[in-house]
């Protein structure tokens, strides 16, 4: 959407129209968020750095869900398998093949990429309801192969125990430490999906999204957009993978399932498809809202021993559900748009239209 | 101005890096003294010396301190109809052990989390607990996914982890070291079953079966559903002759259908079917059975989770359950002569606790409480309070060896590099719940721990 600018503030040059973020005290402002957020592990609990990792690794494998389904408009189920994808490579480059960590991560993803590349093929053909169908094969299918093929590499349903990273010497093989990796990547990642978005290949996205048929006939090659929408998406979802593997140093068939996918979606709705606050927005949500669930939950059987044993168990689900059923009554757009009537909001006081 | 994202981001990743080599430890080291300082006159303790003898100045005093221990499983997730009775037991057991004093005066308090049944919520909870206690004692988990995926950062945290996952990987895995089972390891299980039955197939085998026992393994695809099939249990089956036929996977759900694993299992010539589930899973291969008129076909067997009051919560019909065979390495709440399982069955009583829950957890975790408060009892007795660390646990279970968990409810013995026991019982079921029959009475198991 567009978004209406202070007044007196003009364009001089092309690059500062093409800007993201428009002032320098922005950019200080940015910088500096960035640098508390690197500097948590020095003031924040290890609990809290430990949430922080797990929310920076899911923002990313949602990011690459919000350019497959919010801005190409192709739905997918299988986020997690490509995770799971990203997660084996890197775990068998680094324990047993002897890799370095910063070479697994990248072909982590080129790997998770090109199995998402396989599973994109059906889009060519369905689209909606038929191609989520399509995307949740890859949920039972790439789990299967983690189980069955291979044992003597893969270790069936034990799975695999996954190495700590070690760069230049340092092993990450602590919540704080560790949150130097993902926040990092992070950043990338972030600044990668920004830029896809607002180029060529990202206008091709949501051109196919807001209507095919159209694009078509203006030239574009679809099967070849939703390819790239699809490998990108597995991408983001390998480094996920890869992250999740080696800060959790556990991986099998089970680590990231069907409901992680079905989540991923749902913070996606919460945050906004077709944004890129949206991700940012929608997985922290989500992440708080079940670290509250897992808080209240002992306070909730304090309150009401008696009842309270069974509606424990539901407190996540029902926590999950509300939310996502009240964000498609009353907000859709998700939080980002929530966000951008609120700057603008700002930007127009004191009218308020 | 479009340059500036990248020169920041270079930057950020240079400033992380230098941060990192030097950035904090996750926890205090393990030998740092705990948190909460003694308020007892303090005992003549030894500082590094967990192998010392109690010392001789009498119990300390410790009226005023807390001893925490933490647990978490899956309360929201597909595990959740066997983690509640797990928990309320252990539960219900610290309460009684405070009633009665604590621990030389101090309380026993114990903090949950639920994980949902996913690894990544389980590293959490134990980065929350860790972060809260940096000289936490003892964690207990209930699934074998989460004490396999913690399993290295127990043992470089050196936390006592005492587990109802009972997969070899979490015990003997590569970094493991301090997981210790509440029963036999699920190979050592299957393997021990096989044997008995082997040894028995004349008394038990079906009317169609011939001489020899072909296995059919139809079971979860999941670490705990796979966890009795290792190389090592595969070559103790092929020592004894038995072939396994067929390896089958079915849904984790109460709706799973397990007909085909089923038919795949008859049409390969097996003649017992072995399950690594608990409730809906044994249930649905009996259901199924029954329904396909195939029950007298085979011998159905199970770890020890599978001969359960929750398996009968998913039968269609309680005579369906009759016949299951499964190792027992603990007794069961009708051994009323045993004052562990009397005390266990007051507990239970005094608390209120539903019906649904007298069964194999609640009675395991009682027993799994009472190992833990000996070890720290031990600990304590050998180090002192203000030394009491994980580690001090850790050694004090090992040094215990081998022991009666409440009076025998669970035999125990971490000897010898061991830390799951080895003793165990076979029951079939004989009858409507509760009929938990001893077909074979205490005996050691095979020991098919993988290499270290």
């Amino acid at each position: 959407m567009g978004v209406p600018r202070p007044a007196g503030e003009f364009d001089t040059s092309y690059a500062r129209d093409m800007a993201t973020i428009r002032q320098p005290w922005q950019w200080w402002l940015l910088f500096a968020f960035i640098l508390a957020l690197y500097g948590l592990p020095f003031y924040a609990s290890q609990s809290t750095v430990s949430l922080v990792n797990r929310i920076a690794i899911t923002i990313i494998a949602v990011q690459g869900l919000n350019l497959l389904t919010g801005y190409t408009g192709q739905i997918s189920l299988g986020q997690a398998a490509f995770m799971t994808t990203g997660g084996y490579i890197s775990a068998l480059l680094v324990n047993q093949a002897g890799w370095p960590f910063l070479a697994a991560l990248p072909l982590a993803a080129l790997g998770a990429g090109v199995i998402g590349l396989i599973f994109g093929l059906p889009s060519l053909r369905v689209k909606g309801f038929y191609l989520a169908m399509a995307t949740l094969a890859a949920q039972f299918i790439i789990p299967w192969f983690t189980r069955n093929a291979f044992p003597d590499v893969l270790n069936g349903a034990q799975g695999l125990n996954v190495q700590s990273p070690v760069l230049f010497g340092i092993v990450f093989n602590t919540p704080q430490k560790y949150l130097f990796l993902s926040l990092t990547v992070l950043v990338l990642s972030t600044v990668v999906a920004h830029n896809v978005s607002r180029s060529r290949l990202g206008r091709a996205f949501v051109a196919l999204r807001d209507h095919d048929l159209a694009a078509e006939l203006l030239g574009m090659n679809l099967f070849k957009y939703k390819l790239q929408a699809f490998f990108l998406a597995a991408v983001y979802a390998g480094l996920a993978g890869a992250l999740a593997a080696h800060n959790i140093r556990h991986l099998n068939s089970e680590t990231f399932n069907l409901n992680d996918s079905v989540v991923f979606l749902g913070m996606l709705v919460i945050g906004g498809l077709g944004s890129n606050l949206g991700p940012i927005f929608g997985a922290i949500v989500v992440e708080l809202l079940i670290e509250f669930a897992t808080l209240f939950g002992p306070f909730f059987i304090t309150l009401f021993p008696s009842t309270a044993a069974g509606a424990v168990q539901a407190l996540r689900p029902l926590f999950f559900g509300i939310t996502l059923m009240l964000f498609l009554i009353f907000e859709p757009r998700g939080l980002a748009h929530r966000w951008q009537l609120l700057k603008a909001a700002w930007r127009l006081r004191p009218f308020s239209h | 101005m479009r340059k500036t994202p990248f020169v920041l981001t270079a930057i950020l990743l240079a400033v992380a890096l230098g941060v990192a080599a030097c950035g904090p430890q996750a926890t205090p080291t393990p030998t740092a003294p705990p948190a909460a300082p003694t308020t007892a006159a303090p005992t003549a303790a030894p500082t590094e010396a967990p192998t010392e003898e109690p010392t001789p100045a009498g119990p300390p005093d410790l009226t005023g301190e807390t001893i925490t221990l933490y647990h978490f499983g899956d309360l929201s997730g597909p595990y959740a109809s066997i983690t509640a009775p797990l928990i309320h037991g252990a539960e219900d057991a610290i309460k009684a052990i405070n009633e009665a004093g604590g621990i030389y005066g101090a309380m026993l308090e114990i903090k949950f989390a639920d994980d949902a049944g996913s690894i990544d919520e389980a590293v959490a909870a134990y980065d929350r607990f860790t972060s809260e206690n940096p000289n936490t004692l003892v964690m207990i988990t209930y699934g074998s996914g989460e004490a396999e995926a913690l399993a290295q950062r127990f043992a470089e945290d050196k936390i006592v982890n005492i587990t109802a996952g009972l997969s070899a990987k979490a015990f003997y895995g590569a970094g493991s070291g301090y997981t210790f089972g509440l029963g036999s390891i699920y190979p050592d299980q299957l393997a021990h079953t096989m044997k008995f039955l082997s040894e028995n197939w004349a008394a038990y085998k079906p009317a169609s079966a011939g001489d020899e026992i072909k296995l059919a393994y139809i079971s979860w695809p999941t670490a705990f559903g796979q966890g009795g099939l290792t190389a090592e249990s595969r070559a103790f089956l092929a020592d004894l002759g038995i072939e396994v036929v067929v390896e089958e996977t079915y849904d984790v759900a109460p709706t799973a259908d397990t007909t085909t694993a089923i038919l795949n299992a008859q049409a390969a010539g097996a003649n017992v079917i072995w399950t690594n589930t608990l409730a809906f899973g044994p249930a649905a291969i009996l259901n199924d059975l029954n329904a396909l008129g195939l029950r007298d076909q085979f011998v159905v067997a199970g770890d020890n989770w599978t001969m359960d009051l929750a398996t009968y919560a998913f039968l269609a019909d309680p005579a369906y359950g009759v016949g299951l065979i499964a190792p027992f390495p603990y007794l069961w709440w009708t051994d009323t002569d045993n004052p562990g399982v009397q005390y266990a069955q007051q507990l239970f009583e005094a608390n209120g606790r539903p019906a649904a829950e007298h069964n194999v957890g609640y009675l395991l975790l009682v027993a799994g409480v009472d190992m833990t408060a000996k070890a720290i009892t031990r600990a304590i007795d050998t180090v002192g309070y203000e030394n009491l660390t994980g580690e001090a646990v850790h050694n004090a279970l090992i040094e215990m060896s081998p022991f009666d968990a409440l009076d025998g409810v669970l035999q125990v013995d971490f000897s010898n590099g061991s830390r799951s026991p080895h003793m165990s019982q076979i029951r079939m079921i004989q009858g409507g719940p509760d009929k938990f029959t001893v077909i074979q009475d205490w005996a050691e198991t095979p020991d098919l721990r993988p290499a270290e």
